[in-house]
């Protein structure tokens, strides 16, 4: 009985406003990615300290980008733009969302992947992302 | 009687792009995972300027075959997946011993 309440104490769910809405955000259509979601998920999960550290997701996404053949690696810089500033067109685009996929062995939904366009956009994302590994 | 389709948008062509991408994925084999990849990104590219429509509507309806192409193959060969990976996908070996 004791141990019914400790195990409850700590899987109930606060009830918070903003706990119960960010919760209810399943669906991927919503895009909204915002820090509230992704520290509410991280302190609920099981996982506890294995989740990446922006540091390892900044040199990881970038150099994933520097060594994407048509860049200019030193023209990676945290907050550029791989169509405007890169000079990359949106099939390039779509083969930089993919092997970003690949290394951090992840599955992006195409309405998501559609909207990374640029290193801070793949950094938010990734670092929010609860199974990025 | 002549059926003028619409050309695709340029969502759905990004789209076949990243199905043809991560069906190559789907491949065991080394050798035919990078084929997939690299034509592709070759007949992708070949194809970007085009501007008759019914050349984009063609394109784009042979990427929708072999993207069917790919997809029943992926399937069969993983059927007979050898057991022993490429050397290309062996990861630290570095020549010889």
């Amino acid at each position: 009985m004791a141990m019914k309440a400790a195990v409850l104490r700590h899987v109930r769910l606060p009830a918070s406003a903003a706990a119960s809405r960010t919760l209810g955000l399943a669906s991927p259509a919503s895009g909204r990615w915002g820090g509230v979601f992704g520290s509410v998920f991280r302190s609920l999960s099981s996982h506890g300290d294995d989740h990446l550290s922006k540091d390892e997701v900044v040199d990881r996404v970038l150099s994933v980008i520097k060594s994407f053949p048509k860049v200019d690696p030193s023209s990676v810089t945290l907050d550029v733009h791989f169509q405007k500033d890169l000079g990359l067109d949106s099939l390039d685009n779509v083969e930089i969302v993919m092997a970003l996929e690949e290394e951090f062995k992840l599955e992006i939904p195409d309405l998501e992947a559609d909207k990374i366009d640029s290193t801070r956009l793949a950094i938010e994302y990734i670092y929010n992302h609860p199974m990025a590994g | 009687m002549a059926s003028s389709a619409a050309a695709p948008s340029r969502s759905e062509v990004l789209s076949l792009f990243r199905s043809l991408l991560r069906t190559a994925r789907d491949f065991s084999d080394y050798n035919i995972r990078e084929y997939v990849r690299r034509r592709t990104i070759d007949a992708f590219r070949e194809n970007k300027s085009l501007e008759k429509v019914s050349s984009i509507v063609a394109a784009y309806s042979e990427g929708r075959n072999q993207l069917q192409v790919a997809k029943r193959q992926s399937v069969v060969y993983s059927m007979y997946a050898p057991s022993i990976k490429s050397v290309m996908e062996v990861k630290g070996s570095s020549g010889s011993n």
